[in-house]
């Protein structure tokens, strides 16, 4: 049944969930650390009002790992379910939310401890196991000095292809924060960003998870606004930026926003050189995960209007409840798009991916 | 087309005024050096009268996030409304894009006459 669904062209698909449990990081982990897990039963904060109300919470039903683990948990059933029935190229793990060290809002020492045993755990577990993963630097951002640490232990592993930031409460493009993307630009990593569990925006959360969901643009905006106005893309050139999970529909809007802020507003930030649509075009890309359900007419005038069919790449988000199927979560968009969308402007970002097979 | 705006003492360094040259109204502009520049008085974004605006500095482009450096006191005029910068020593351009600049106008003298004049 594989062989009759395979995806015809290449896929990288950029956002995978592999997960973690504290149980299968206790091994990566020195003490006291450890003991804080075993003895005083520590978990890390969340912060939704809300669980996340799929049909079994955060994750697709079905894809519970047979033996009872937790999605996203066991490698040889995420082989058979997701990368062997699709036919991924490749596909980038992003974590699972648990840890996220840089969403912690104290003992950054326990982030910094966590951040390590999870790169440990990932590039031993999947990253070696498997061809087709890549994966995703997990730092302790809240500080800088010890993620740029983080970033030379595991930045140059051949398969680690970005430094991963949550988007909580923090805008990124704070210059306290530029020794990471100058750690990044020189491993040649990308900055991938997820939402993990911000309020949007400041403060406070809307009364309901389908509100929640339904403004999670609101939070990609405010770092791609952070990143831009706060110079970082003039400062770190060769910088490319992932945001991963609030679909694409926002851009054409955000970019003729920003722009016309830019060219009112230029002297506050006289740092920034270009107009913030070039920037994002040079070096912002976003996912199509959650895609919105578009005609072949109305997903093209979103791309025309980008005014760049650079910018979207495919991602599933396997396993969560709004995984995007790449059969059909798209409409048909002609070869040369899709070639683009599914595969070769996710290649083009990320420096550390294969070249495309000549075959292919 | 070519008209007697004003005297030279009329505008001091560092202000500006409003004027007509024929039908065509036109904000006459002083710089700090006591030179003197003439342009369309209605803004290229929507119109507004830049005469109303405000001739200032700027801060200049840096490489260094957080760098505020003024530059260019008195010879930029920003728009009364949404407070486009335009370099009134370089023909009136927008700093943030410098291929669109405000309509020109040429200054010249008759003794103490200022004499603005439509560009051939
Ligand atoms: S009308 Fe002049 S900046 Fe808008």
């Amino acid at each position: 049944m594989a062989a009759s669904k395979q995806q015809k062209r290449p896929i990288i698909d950029m956002d995978i969930h592999e997960r973690a449990t504290y149980n299968d990081l206790l091994p990566y982990l020195d003490n006291p650390w450890k003991r804080y897990i075993t003895d005083s039963n520590w978990v890390q904060e969340k912060h939704l009002p809300y669980p996340i109300p799929g049909a079994a919470g955060l994750d697709r039903a079905d894809a519970k790992v047979p033996d009872g683990r937790p999605a996203g948990n066991d490698l040889s059933f995420m082989q058979q379910q997701l990368l062997d029935d699709v036919g991924h190229e490749a596909g980038i793990l992003t974590g699972a939310g648990d840890p996220s060290p840089s969403s912690m809002n104290g003992w950054y020492e326990m982030a910094v401890a966590l951040a390590t045993a999870y790169n440990d755990w990932v590039i031993e577990n999947w990253l070696e196991k498997d061809d087709r993963l890549y994966g995703s630097v997990h730092v302790a951002a809240q500080n800088p000095e010890s993620a740029v640490r983080e970033i030379e232990r595991v930045g140059s592993h051949p398969k680690m292809v970005q430094v991963l930031l949550p988007i909580d409460n923090r805008p990124w493009g704070d210059p306290y924060y530029h020794p990471i993307f100058e750690a990044a630009e020189r491993y040649n990593l990308v900055i991938g960003m997820h939402h993990q569990e911000p309020p949007n925006y400041f403060g406070n959360f809307p009364r309901y998870f389908v509100e929640w969901h339904s403004v999670m643009p609101n939070t990609h905006m405010i770092q791609i606004s952070s990143m831009i106005f706060n110079g970082v893309f003039e400062k770190y050139p060769n910088l490319k930026l992932a945001m991963i999970e609030a679909g694409f529909t926002y851009i054409p809007a955000f970019i003729r926003k920003m722009d016309q802020q830019y060219k009112e507003l230029r002297h506050e930030v006289p740092w920034v050189k270009r107009m913030p649509s070039d920037i994002v075009k040079d070096h912002v890309r976003v996912t199509t995960q959650p895609v919105d359900e578009l005609t072949r007419d109305e997903f093209l005038k979103f791309i025309d209007l980008m005014g760049s069919d650079e910018i979207v790449c495919f991602s599933t988000d396997y396993p969560h409840w709004d995984y995007d199927s790449p059969f059909r979560a798209l409409p048909p968009l002609g070869e040369e798009l899709e070639k683009k969308i599914f595969a070769e402007n996710a290649r083009k970002l990320y420096p550390k991916l294969p070249e495309r097979k000549a075959t292919q | 087309m070519k008209e007697v705006v004003c005297k030279k003492e009329d505008l001091s360094p560092g202000n500006i005024m409003s004027a007509n040259v024929g039908p065509i109204p036109i904000v006459l502009c002083r710089t700090p050096d006591g030179e003197f520049y003439a342009y369309t008085n209605k803004c290229i974004h929507q119109g507004a009268p830049m005469s109303e605006g405000v001739l200032c500095g700027a801060s200049a482009p840096t490489d260094t996030p957080g760098e505020y450096r003024y530059e260019k006191e008195g010879e930029i005029l920003r728009c009364p409304w949404h407070g486009m910068e335009f370099d009134i020593k370089n023909e009136g351009r927008m700093l943030v894009d410098s291929n669109r600049k405000l309509g020109n106008f040429n200054v010249s003298f008759d003794g103490n006459d200022v004499v603005v004049s439509t560009k051939k």
